[in-house]
């Protein structure tokens, strides 16, 4: 197989692409044959890793025009179509490149983040939302000598989104990230309605309003890219409207 | 090289290396205490080792009752874990780990990590190997990824400052005390140095010495080989567990909470292979006994084509899967096509955790005033020979806090440390990576890692003999010699991760060495060190911890009594 990498050297800020011929083994993922090139092609090629198990969240990047992680990746399922995707479009995926998906892995950084160097970005920005809506759990009253109770359906609730793994996969697919700078994007707000919907803090709406503009909450627009891309099945979106719609009931849309 | 901009020097109170659970939990600590803490990390804190802890995290809350209702204690904790340690586990050691438990458990939950919940709402307990008592609190099968993202939440919290993607060369001695560190920027090249009151190596384990391990990529041992560099010995470096269950393929970890929750282990003849090597516990044996016990059956033609065994979870039903092992299903989903509510997964031993490590007391200290280590970078010593499962994400938290403490208790008063001897060490480093980059030719780098690995699983694995070993040591020393004339081809100095990888190549090689010759002097079977020409545990001679220090360049081993006190050493039966 050949992968089609994207280059880019910061020294002379030149951007190209890259093919290299890939011995191709059963479950070989993105990943792993990224390292292949590094070590036998190209040891200048930058891109993130870490876990290689798909629970660190270090190596999402633009693979076949899609956000994904690239160790959880294989190589064969994209050569043979069954990682297909529909996205709602944005500009990154519309870049015109020739490209064989059929022989060809196309490895590109993930969208919407300052490029460093080849597959590397600077994820600051992601993290800089992430921040931005106080991602510390505030509980109630005095801390109890033992654990605060806790009920089954409410873990499972909170679980739906404490299992994020700020990869960034869905900020790098997000049609509205793409055009708005400003917008928090889907994990800052997914990691928002985590915190606002623990039963164990005063649950008295005051979360719900660090996103209350139009640059948080009100900025989606509901294409999903976020919950498809998600390699832990996260649903920003799916928290994004119920903020909305609590918001709404309680008459504190803000004006726009 | 001529103009070269003076090197940037850094001054905190603290600096802590590593962001996983350990650096992150004394950093909050530090913090709190008023001192000016940072944290140095080669990735970004959420990247770290840590996130990829599943099955859980040990305290004896008795939650849930043991066998005919009886409830949990420290002591029976502490018991368990000396047990399963071989007895070479420091017992006062042992108690101070269990007696936190508890508490450590509950401090966390009060920061926000979201347990899992039995049915009256008290964090969920489940079964473990080599465990009395349900005694392992659990997150789904997400326990280190929650517990990261609280600890890194309560960090941003309060401020403290990181410096991400920041590889540390080099720990800096003065005047008899470590007074800082040195790290290269990734982004830029450049050697920072930073100053301190007290350095804490929390930089997580070696693992990937071994080339089937279940530990992130980048859990390469920088740390450890640091301390051994500024003149702190390392102990019992022999001591590697190997996980019972690690995915056939990609060796990624199959908790052992799948075996706590019902799963089971069977050979390619169908059979409960466990019922023959421990009658009582089964496949809830500790991780050595489970470990030995596959690969025997695979030795003996009882595994599948490849090597392999079928850890079994069909039985436990899906709605049982999804709740619990939710992680173990995408995983086998994932990466090796199958779904395990209608198969069984395919399992190999891996590597899985390194017992040794820096040597300190029950304080974190090191025999460097200034220096300290917790997590599994420190050897304090609470694994002794095998670590239980579920006792690691304890250690981290436990002792990151308490290590923590003994710093601040340490420096109160200790005026900032002079910054020369910090500026020239930077400067020295610079100087030192300018050299390996200006290197035109030589061995290649990622060949002779790949060698490393090879190496040290094939000779240094789940069985050892001296025969074996001395090969193993012999290919070594070649690899250190083509080490000595490794070239990368990149020059670059913006993110040159093949540079990053040749200076963590240096220290694994380092490791290997200290680790061979550990495992070959300890000529008796203990917990994880397997003899096959010493099958026996000797304690009239190593009842002992390894000490293994480098004095001019060579490695010196020396050997210090166990501390025992509460449990007398006998027979381990399971």
């Amino acid at each position: 197989m050949r992968l089609k990498l994207f280059r880019y050297n910061p020294e002379d800020r030149e951007q190209r692409y890259d093919i290299f011929e890939i011995e191709s083994r059963p479950g070989m993922s993105v990943l792993a044959a990224l390292f292949d090139v590094q070590k036998k092609h190209d040891d200048s090629l930058a891109f993130r890793y870490s876990c290689r198990g798909a629970v660190c969240g270090t190596c999402a990047m633009l693979i076949n025009k899609v956000p994904r992680l690239a160790c959880r990746t294989q190589v064969a399922k994209l050569l043979d179509g069954s990682l297909e995707m529909d996205l709602a479009p944005y500009p990154a995926l519309e870049v015109d490149i020739d490209w064989n998906p059929e022989e060809e892995v196309l490895v590109e950084p993930l969208p919407h983040l300052p490029l460093i160097r080849d597959l590397v970005v600077d994820m600051e920005p992601f993290f800089a939302f992430y921040r931005a809506v106080r991602p510390v759990f505030k509980p109630e009253g005095e801390a109890p000598a033992r654990e605060r109770l806790m009920d089954r359906d409410a873990v499972s609730a909170l679980e739906a989104y404490t299992n994020c793994i700020l990869c960034g996969a869905c900020f790098g697919a997000c049609p509205v990230d793409a055009k708005n700078p400003d917008y928090y994007g889907p994990a800052a707000l997914a990691k928002l309605y985590r915190f606002h919907i623990d039963p164990r803090e005063a649950g008295d709406g005051s979360r719900l309003e660090l996103a209350n503009t139009p640059e948080g909450w009100w900025a989606c627009e509901f294409h999903t890219n976020c919950m498809r891309v998600c390699p832990k099945r996260v649903p920003p979106n799916i928290a994004i409207g119920k903020a909305r719609r609590e918001l709404s009931e309680q008459g504190r849309e803000p004006e726009r | 090289m001529a103009g070269r901009a003076e090197a940037a020097v850094h001054r905190h109170d603290m600096v802590v290396i590593g962001a996983g659970l350990s650096g992150l939990r004394a950093a909050i600590e530090l913090s709190d205490a008023g001192l000016d803490t940072t944290v140095i990390s080669k990735v970004l804190p959420l990247r770290s080792h840590s996130v990829a802890a599943q099955g859980g995290i040990n305290a004896s809350l008795g939650n849930v009752a043991g066998e005919d209702g009886a409830m949990d204690s420290w002591e029976a904790h502490a018991y368990d874990t000396v047990k399963g340690s071989d007895y070479l586990a420091d017992q006062d050691a042992v108690e101070v780990m269990c007696r936190e438990a508890p508490r450590t458990v509950i401090e966390l939950e009060h920061m926000g990590t979201v347990f899992s919940r039995l049915e009256n709402g008290y964090i969920a307990q489940r079964p473990f190997g080599g465990a009395m008592f349900p005694r392992t609190c659990y997150a789904a099968d997400r326990t280190g990824h929650n517990i990261l993202n609280t600890l890194y939440e309560q960090a941003l919290d309060r401020e403290i400052r990181f410096y991400e993607e920041y590889y540390t060369t080099a720990l800096v001695r003065d005047g008899g005390r470590c007074t800082g560190c040195t790290a290269i920027e990734l982004l830029t090249g450049r050697v920072h140095g930073f100053a301190a009151k007290a350095v804490l190596l929390a930089t997580g384990g070696f693992g990937r010495l071994y080339s089937r391990s279940t530990n992130a990529l980048i859990n390469t041992g920088d740390g450890v080989a640091l301390a051994l560099c500024a003149g702190v010995p390392l102990k019992d470096m022999e001591f590697i567990q190997f996980h019972p269950t690690t995915l056939f393929g990609t060796n990624i970890l199959i908790t052992e909470g799948a075996r706590g929750e019902g799963g089971r282990l069977y050979n390619s003849n169908n059979e409960r292979f466990m019922e023959r090597y421990a009658p009582h516990s089964l496949d809830l044996a500790p991780r050595d006994v489970v470990a030995r016990a596959i690969e025997e059956e695979i030795a003996a033609g009882r595994g599948f084509e490849g090597g392999y065994v079928y850890l079994d979870l069909t039985h436990l039903g899906a709605d049982h899967i999804r709740a619990r092992l939710p992680g173990i299903r995408q995983i086998a989903m994932d990466f090796a096509g199958i779904d395990p509510i209608t198969d069984p997964i395919p399992v190999q031993p891996g590597q899985h955790y390194s017992m040794g490590g820096i040597d300190v007391n029950n304080r974190g200290e090191t025999r460097l005033p200034g220096l300290y280590a917790a997590g599994e970078c420190a050897c304090s010593s609470v694994h002794g020979a095998n670590r239980l499962g579920g006792n690691s994400l304890l250690e981290t938290v436990a002792f990151g806090k308490l290590v923590a403490r003994a710093i601040v208790q340490n420096t109160q008063g200790l005026p900032a440390p002079a910054t020369d001897a910090v500026r020239s060490r930077a400067a020295s480093e610079q100087e030192r990576i300018d050299v390996l980059l200006g290197r035109k030719t030589g061995e290649n780098l990622f060949a002779i890692m790949d060698d490393l690995k090879d190496t040290m699983f094939e000779y240094f694995g789940i069985f050892r003999d001296e025969r074996h070993m001395k090969e193993g040591i012999s290919r070594l020393e070649r690899l250190q010699e083509r080490f000595e004339r490794v070239h990368v081809k990149n020059k670059s100095r913006v993110f040159n991760q093949a540079l990053i990888r040749l200076l963590e190549l240096e220290d694994m090689l380092l490791l290997a060495a200290v680790l061979a010759q550990s495992a070959l002097r300890r000529r008796e079977s203990r917990g994880s060190h397997t003899r096959t020409d010493f099958p026996a545990r000797d304690d009239e001679h190593f009842l002992a911890h390894t000490l293994a220090h480098l004095r001019d360049s060579a490695i010196d081993l020396e050997y210090e009594p166990v501390r025992l006190g509460m449990f007398e050493p006998t027979e381990r039966e399971y």
